[in-house]
């Protein structure tokens, strides 16, 4: 935990490389795992100030240690490549709005698209949903990118306190307390997601209840044995 | 109890060497035939004696020679890598209650997970089914990861006397005669799975009852073949 401060390191910095190789690492995961597409973005919290690093408007399988960028939460450059995402919002917002969150992922996943234009809830039918409530994630019902900061505090609001909100017509938004987590979150997500497709054509399934999903989320958890698993996979 | 685990070669020992070997290989097969992902595991008894070989805290793609454990029933350390997996009850509990059974899988197959939470079961539409009952495997309808023996002798209880166990909200537990069999028996699970969602889908399908299961029993089986084909599906993805 670093203290506070008022400037953000330098993009270039040695302190940031880790991180950024880190936020690389994830959006080449979610490529392969086929949860984004030729949009989607991750951001990462720069430790103690107010500020995030993010991709400057490549696919996320594209990217490249010079395609990156620093913004603070209004949306000014603070370094990196000079092309923000269109919906920096998204992650400027959620990151002030959530203390908690150092990791936003956003894609247009199929699994979360889906299940944001229907009655019927994306709820935890496998242990792998353990993150989420029992009912499910909030949808977002604001149509159109989250270009400004009005529409992403709207996007926050509807997030709350929760890992997941779904995106109508657009798909989601995933947070975490690491890179890690919320990469792992949003494989996860889109796991359920079509297992949760798979399962309504059979009728509705038995989900897990509160109660339930507080028995898992006891047991030990193996925060780093998914990445390591989707790292592995990037190479073969 | 212990005289019998007297016999328990030594970790390092060349007499565990090839079952080493075909425990990676079958884990490496189920990851590549995209049954398991970051999860699961698969254990193989020694010959004879109360023990076990697993995977240490891995995942079962990643699996290699330096990341296998070897556990006694009671859960006790005998040599190889220090990070048991934290389900290793499966293994024990369902070794100790079946000596027939010389090895376990235990996977989160999307198909298992999926017939685990529906209540039609998951029934045999084809002759690669014929180590199940008519009405489909047995599902355990506990939650919570298997973490203690307690927990194991449930699931060992659900699983009884038959190839395969669902287990709700989570996956599945398959065991066979030989790590060969229980690895066959893994893909042909998750093979019947995806047929009978497919079917399913199209209204009632005509599933294959006891006798008619019987029949395909009856005729002889190639247990080598699979093996081999699924060996050399893992053995191309290993060296491109």
């Amino acid at each position: 935990m670093a203290a506070n401060r008022a400037t953000a390191p330098a993009f270039d910095s040695s302190e940031l490389k880790e991180l950024k190789e880190k936020l690389m690492t994830a959006c080449h995961i979610l490529d392969h795992e086929g949860v984004t597409d030729g949009y989607g973005h991750v951001s990462v919290r720069v430790p103690g100030v107010e500020a995030f690093i993010t991709i400057a408007n490549v696919s996320p399988g594209y990217v490249t240690p010079d395609r990156l960028i620093m913004q603070d939460f209004d949306g000014n450059y603070l370094g990196g490549a000079k092309t923000p995402p269109n919906e920096w919002p998204i992650h400027a917002c959620i990151l002030k709005a959530r203390r908690d969150v150092e990791s936003v992922a956003h894609t247009h996943s199929k699994w979360s698209t889906i299940f944001s234009v229907l009655p019927i809830k994306l709820k935890p039918m496998h242990h792998y949903g353990k993150f989420l409530s029992a009912d499910g994630p909030p949808v977002y019902q604001g149509i159109g990118l989250v270009r400004t900061v009005e529409r992403g505090n709207e996007l926050a609001a509807s997030l709350g306190d929760g890992p997941v909100v779904l995106m109508r017509a657009h798909g989601d938004a995933v947070v975490g307390a690491s890179i890690e987590q919320v990469i792992e979150r949003t494989t996860r997500l889109a796991m359920l997601g079509e297992w949760n497709h798979l399962a309504l054509l059979h009728g509705e399934p038995k989900y897990l209840t509160a109660e339930e999903l507080e028995v898992y989320n006891a047991d030990q958890r193996f925060p780093m044995r998914g990445w390591e698993y989707y790292v592995s996979r990037l190479k073969g | 109890m212990d005289s019998i685990n007297s016999n328990v070669p030594a970790f390092d020992s060349i007499q565990l060497k090839e079952l080493k070997q075909k425990l990676i290989d079958g884990c490496h097969i189920l990851d590549r035939e995209g049954i398991t992902d970051g999860y699961g595991h698969v254990s193989v008894r020694i010959r004879g004696t109360d023990a076990f070989l697993t995977l240490a805290g891995v995942s079962p793609g990643r699996a290699t020679l330096d990341r296998l454990v070897l556990l006694d029933f009671d859960g006790r350390y005998l040599g190889g890598e220090k990070s048991p997996p934290y389900e290793w009850p499966i293994h024990a509990c369902i070794m100790r209650s079946r000596p027939d059974v010389m090895s376990v899988c235990h996977t989160h197959s999307k198909w298992s997970s999926l017939f685990s939470v529906l209540k039609g079961g998951l029934r045999p539409v084809h002759m690669y089914a014929r180590f199940l009952p008519p009405k489909g495997p047995p599902i355990y309808p506990e939650v919570g990861l298997i973490g203690t023996v307690e927990r194991g002798e449930a699931l060992a209880k659900a699983l009884k006397d038959s190839a395969a166990v669902l287990m709700r909200a989570h996956g599945d537990a398959v065991v066979g005669a030989s790590l060969e069999e229980a690895i066959l028996r893994t893909i042909r699970l998750a093979f019947i799975g995806e047929l009978a969602h497919m079917a399913v889908a199209h209204g009632e399908p005509h599933y294959l009852t006891e006798d008619e299961l019987a029949v395909f029993s009856a005729d002889p089986a190639f247990p080598a073949r699979p093996w081999e084909y699924y060996l050399s599906r893992a053995h191309e993805r290993r060296s491109p």
